[in-house]
């Protein structure tokens, strides 16, 4: 009899505390930290209104789904932090418009759990219920292609923060997604600064050692095209699976008698297989791809073990020695300021495939005049972004959009650094001769 | 069904007429890599290693469901919990030498595991002990998850690092035997699975307690008969178990880089381990976890590395199909013989 | 399971036509929308259209997989992988026919060929799960569970390795497969989503009303006989493997139609909802509802679908700055609590506490029916 009365008594507290829940409105994600920098990213925002002068219109909405969490939290939480950081100035200061009129916007924050049945109902809601103007989402390639119909058919900007190529372009017909946009770079481009890396240290034939993953899968694919494509021969390729501590693929390595390894994998297992390569053979080269850009990678190795390893990689990690002249080293030494101090923590280039698309979003709405109604405001922001965004200095690049390419973030988008005494440091091609 | 003499000779050479075939598929697939014996000892050497873990885990689970019968799903979120609990305990100010704080951290995290897997015990296994055992696995199921997502919530999703216990540092001391590279670490989870099992089988068949466990196993209603309190007994397999998994955990995380989500791919394959040994006793699980740590990474080296866990759930399937014992299990606990239930 | 039935035989019938009237209701709330009006309002986004469809075709995994764990008692923790067949057999042969296996583009544009690969999948999958289910429905209790469960596994990685092969042109790996096209009969779209809806709950009623209409008849009862004891039923002259390897097979095509369905509703598929942990989510809705009951299904689906929605709206409210390490705590935490003291699922757990609750102060003999709550 007790076991009846305790049930009667839980579900009569779980009722009540229902009930107390849906009386209230849904809000939004309470900004966790004290607003930290008072310099504004200068180049990015539409002209800062008057302090209360500026007449204030509807307020905008971002719906942003990164993941926080599922297999892919570890990079959609740099993301996740972004948005935030960003939330609470965007709702205080938002934009202004060519009339004059400032909106604030307000970033609504979900989950899509790396999972793409959560993330379609998730940007389902976003774009039926909380009525967003544009949609930031996908932090993999997997959950994104999921998105992409939803948001073509209800006729909203969809912004991915993923990698592949078939998020923008149609890969049976190549076409270009008319609502699609991408901000991350792509393998090919990694690949083909490792090639040219190869080359002039006079390499021809390395091993592709890759995680088994949808980011490892591609940078095989792309290594083979752009390798061919330099003439460089892959003697031995294989995979491994992410969470390993055996690594019975290395045996190869030895046998084909490549000159180098390239390691197509993102933390914790980049860091675990070049710990297996360098037990197994101390002097080969290794050299990795952009997905270990960040600190993690080094620190889960060890920096006597990473010392010397090189990869291409988004400008922000070495934002302190870019040359003084590169357009973007302004906004990506301010960006790795802000989140460092937001978050405690280094700074890491997914978090800045969030700031990009974030941005892009924001600026896109600070074109819109007042009074427009929402169909019109979601193909206008479409709009904004394909026409409006030439020579925008992004974190992961510059970008140049077009109807024609929603992506344009190529080879210039990244450059090559190396492991120095635990750290990321430029390595420009100068040095890179033996 | 008696088998002639004759018969009964060609139904013995099976097993190893299947490990012959076996080898020799394997020998064939390497000769096409070139591979010599430095690198099938290296696949040897690895999967020891591998499964030596797998056993540890597996003999977790063994006693759990000898003593009440529960397959304990969260027996993975034990093993995660321990690495990452030796990680912060690591990461706390101590005013010890490294190595002292190495084994404090170690003795904090599996006293921490093991009293997390003592409450699991008594707030959800104990007032479900008489439901079916579908209703368990699912319990134990949302065991798992909980502690999941609460290790997500207090960790985060990132990686963290635990230093090798020879080197009290990262990079592990490496030892190369005619090519063959064995990290000092693979000595350390060699040694403690060895002990552990020592200890256990000792415990088992010497101390009045491993005995009292075992009646329990065997007949749980002519142990109640015989004074031995039932829920005492759940109580203590439970708390071994954790403490099982806290160490298999520990000794794997300098290897592993352990993050919030590690539990379930080696629950799993800790799991496919036990039924592979048979579920019977300790010594089974360590067979069952040597023999998939093995088989399944030779069988990776000489095929594709991806293939891995279709290899190890091969092994699981052949083995229900054919073997549904296990290596010690008794023959009629498997196979479906008319609704017998336990005790 | 005598008292069960009584009650469930007359009220079977009327509760099927209330649930369809009730579909019919609000499907024409959600398109008509009366003065403004849908559910999404009332109940704070947490119910909408697309959940509603996502009821509607798990419901009809459910009812598969509900015969074979609750009827004739064998446990499946492998469900998902017929799941995934259905899926990736739609979304192959949809979108990649013709690049894949020379299908020509006229047949690929037809109104009937989506339909065709459908049932097509669907086949396979049973076939696929007789000829598996015989050998491995031998096993015993945790036994077949490790089999099911090595099985399903062993499925989702081959959906991840393009079935073993180098490259992605046949799975598509990691990614999947996108640009499935919708439904089509005739020149009449399946499509938009409230069309969908009424499609969905269409299939969801009708494999219903077959799954009771099963459990009530000859087959039924042999299931029910198998479930109660094999040894009995076989005695009976119940041949036991036939039947447990039909059910299972059963399963598997309703499963697999399920993944159709779900394949032309995503327009995308990726192996991630078929892996272990999506088997497990059916185990748990099935748990959650009633194995032992064809109304488990929608109601299992139901309260995992809206607990899910609902903490993913409104968790942030009851702890502010909340996000997704919270719901799963709270999920987790759930499913133990609901296992803990409603064990044979909601449906039947509530019936039973009614009508202990109804017999209450009743004097209690041996012959009452009240005596056994």
């Amino acid at each position: 009899m007790n076991k009846n009365r305790l049930f009667v008594t839980f579900c009569g507290v779980v009722l009540v505390a229902l009930l107390l829940a849906a009386c209230q409105p849904a809000a939004t994600e309470a900004p966790t930290a004290a607003p930290t920098e008072a310099p504004t990213e200068a180049p990015t925002e539409a002209p800062t209104a008057a302090p209360t002068e500026a007449p204030v219109g509807e307020t905008y909405k971002i719906g942003f789904a990164p993941a926080i969490t599922g297999p892919g939290a570890s990079l959609g939480d740099p993301e996740h932090q972004t948005g935030k950081m960003l939330a609470e100035k965007l709702m205080t200061e938002g934009v202004v418009g060519p009339d004059g009129v400032m909106h604030p916007v307000e970033i609504i924050i979900y989950d899509t759990e790396t999972n793409p049945d959560a993330a379609v109902s998730v940007v389902r809601k976003m774009i039926e219920e909380d009525k967003v103007q544009v949609v930031v989402a996908g932090t993999t390639s997997g959950v994104s292609m999921a998105i992409v119909p939803i948001a073509t058919e209800a006729g909203v900007a969809y912004i991915s923060m993923a990698s592949a190529g078939a998020i923008v372009n149609d890969p049976e017909t190549g076409a270009v997604r008319e609502w699609v946009f991408k901000t991350a770079q792509d393998n090919y481009a990694s690949a083909k600064w490792q090639a040219d890396y190869i080359t002039a240290m006079g390499w021809t034939s390395v091993c592709h050692i890759y995680q088994n993953s949808g980011y490892g899968n591609d940078t095989f694919k792309q290594a083979t095209t752009a390798f061919g494509e330099a003439g460089i021969t892959i003697a031995y390729s294989a995979a491994f699976e992410s969470a390993a501590t055996e690594f019975p693929a290395l045996a190869e390595v030895g046998t084909s008698g490549c000159q180098a390894v390239v390691v197509g994998a993102i933390p914790p297992a980049s860091s675990t297989v070049s710990v297996a390569i360098r037990e197994q053979y101390p002097d080969i080269p290794i050299i990795h791809g952009h997905g270990t850009c960040n600190q993690d990678h080094i620190d889960l190795m060890g920096s006597d073990v990473a010392e010397g390893m090189v990869s291409p990689c988004g400008k922000v990690m070495v934002a302190d020695t870019l040359p003084d002249d590169d357009p973007q080293k302004e906004i990506v030494t301010q960006y790795a300021a802000d989140y460092t101090a937001f978050t405690g923590k280094p700074v890491n280039t997914f978090g800045g495939h969030g700031w990009d698309a974030l941005m892009l979003a924001v600026n896109a709405l600070a074109t819109l005049p007042d009074g427009q109604d929402l169909a019109t405001q979601r193909a206008g922001v479409r709009d904004a972004i394909e026409n409006g965004v030439t020579g925008w200095p992004g974190i992961s690049g510059v970008y140049n959009l077009s109807a024609e390419d929603h992506f344009s973030l190529d080879y210039l988008s990244l450059v090559f650094v190396k492991v120095v005494d635990g750290k990321w440091v430029y390595y420009p091609q100068e040095e890179w001769a033996k | 069904m008696k088998l002639s003499a004759t018969e009964n000779r060609w139904k013995s050479l099976r097993m190893p007429a299947i490990a012959l075939a076996l080898i020799a598929v394997i020998l064939y697939l390497g000769a096409q890599k070139n591979f010599g014996p430095v690198q099938y000892a290296q696949f040897i050497a690895d999967g020891l290693r591998g499964g030596a873990i797998y056993a540890m885990i597996a003999m977790g689970f063994v006693i759990v469901y000898n003593v009440t019968g529960v397959i304990n799903f969260a027996q993975g979120a034990f093993v995660m919990l321990g690495a990452m609990l030796a990680v912060t305990f690591h990461e706390m100010e101590m005013p010890f030498s490294p190595a002292l704080r190495l084994i404090v951290s170690v003795i904090l995290s599996i006293a921490a595991t093991t009293l997390i897997g003592v409450l699991v015990e008594r707030l959800t296994i104990h007032p479900a002990r008489f439901s079916s055992p579908l209703t368990l696995i699912i319990i134990t199921v949302g065991v798992f998850i909980t502690i999941q997502g609460l290790a997500l919530l207090v960790w985060g999703p990132d990686a963290h690092i635990f230093p090798s216990f020879t080197t009290l540092e990262m990079a592990d001391k490496v030892f190369r035997v005619n090519g063959v590279v064995i990290k000092a670490q693979g000595f350390w989870i060699w040694g403690i699975t060895a002990i552990v099992l020592i200890w256990l089988a000792f415990f088992f068949e010497k101390t009045l307690l491993g005995k009292a466990m075992r009646a329990c196993a065997v007949n749980q209603r002519a142990a109640r008969l015989v004074g031995i309190r039932f829920d005492r007994m759940s109580l203590l397999a439970f708390a071994m178990a954790s403490a099982l998994g806290a160490i298999s955990g520990i000794i794997i995380a300098p290897l592993l880089r352990p993050s919030f989500d590690i539990g379930l791919n080696l629950g799993l394959k800790g799991f496919v381990a036990a039924i592979i040994g048979g579920l019977v006793n300790p010594v089974g699980a360590v067979l069952g976890g040597l023999m998939l740590g093995l088989l399944e990474n030779i069988s990776a080296g000489v095929t594709k590395a991806g293939m891995r866990d279709i290899y190890a759930y091969s092994l699981l399937i052949l083995t229900l199909l054919f073997r549904p014992q296990g290596l010690l299990g008794a023959k009629k606990t498997a196979v479906e013989t008319g609704g017998e239930s336990r005790a | 399971m005598k008292n069960l039935s009584r009650l469930f035989a007359n009220t079977n019938a009327a509760g099927w036509l209330a649930l369809t009237a009730i579909v019919l209701l609000m499907g024409w709330i959600e398109i008509a929308a009366p003065s403004g009006f849908d559910f999404a309002d009332l109940s704070g986004g947490v119910i909408t259209m697309d959940t509603m469809v996502r009821i509607a075709i798990l419901t009809v995994v459910l009812v598969g997989l509900n015969l074979v764990m609750g009827y004739a008692g064998q446990v499946s923790l492998g469900h998902a992988a017929f799941y995934g067949i259905g899926a990736y057999v739609s979304a192959i042969f949809t979108a990649r026919g013709h690049s894949l296996f020379g299908v020509s583009q006229s047949v690929m544009a037809s109104w009937q060929w989506p339909w065709f690969v459908m049932f097509a999948g669907m086949a396979f999958s049973t076939t696929l799960a007789y000829v598996i289910g015989k050998p491995i429905l031998r096993l015993r209790g945790h036994y077949l569970a490790m089999a099911t469960l090595g099985l399903g596994i062993m499925v989702y990685i081959l959906f991840r390795e393009n079935m073993g092969v180098q490259g992605d042109h046949i799975t598509g790996s990691y990614d999947g497969v996108s640009g499935i096209p919708r439904l089509r009969v005739g020149e009449f779209e399946i499509w938009p989503i409230s069309r969908y809806y009424f499609f969905a709950w269409l299939v969801a009623l009708g494999v219903m009303a077959l799954g009771m209409n099963l459990i009530n008849s000859r087959t039924g009862r042999a299931l029910r006989a198998v479930h109660g004891s094999e040894v009995a039923a076989q005695a009976m002259g119940v041949d036991v493997a036939a039947y447990k390897a039909r059910v299972f097979a059963l399963g598997a095509a309703l499963a697999s139609l399920g993944g159709s369905m779900y394949a032309h509703f995503q327009a995308a598929v990726s192996p991630s909802p078929f892996s272990f942990g999506g088997s497990l989510e059916l185990v748990v809705m099935s748990s959650v509802g009633g194995l032992a009951s064809i109304w488990g299904a929608p109601f299992g689906v139901t309260i995992i679908l809206f607990l899910k929605e609902f903490l993913r709206s409104r968790l942030r409210v009851l702890l502010s700055g909340a996000s997704g390490e919270h719901e799963i705590i709270f999920y987790g935490l759930l499913l133990i609590v609901i296992m803990i003291f409603l064990p044979e699922g909601i449906v039947i757990g509530a019936m039973k506490r009614w009508k202990a609750w109804q017999a209450r102060g009743r004097k209690e003999t041996a012959l009452s029916e009240g005596g056994k709550a």
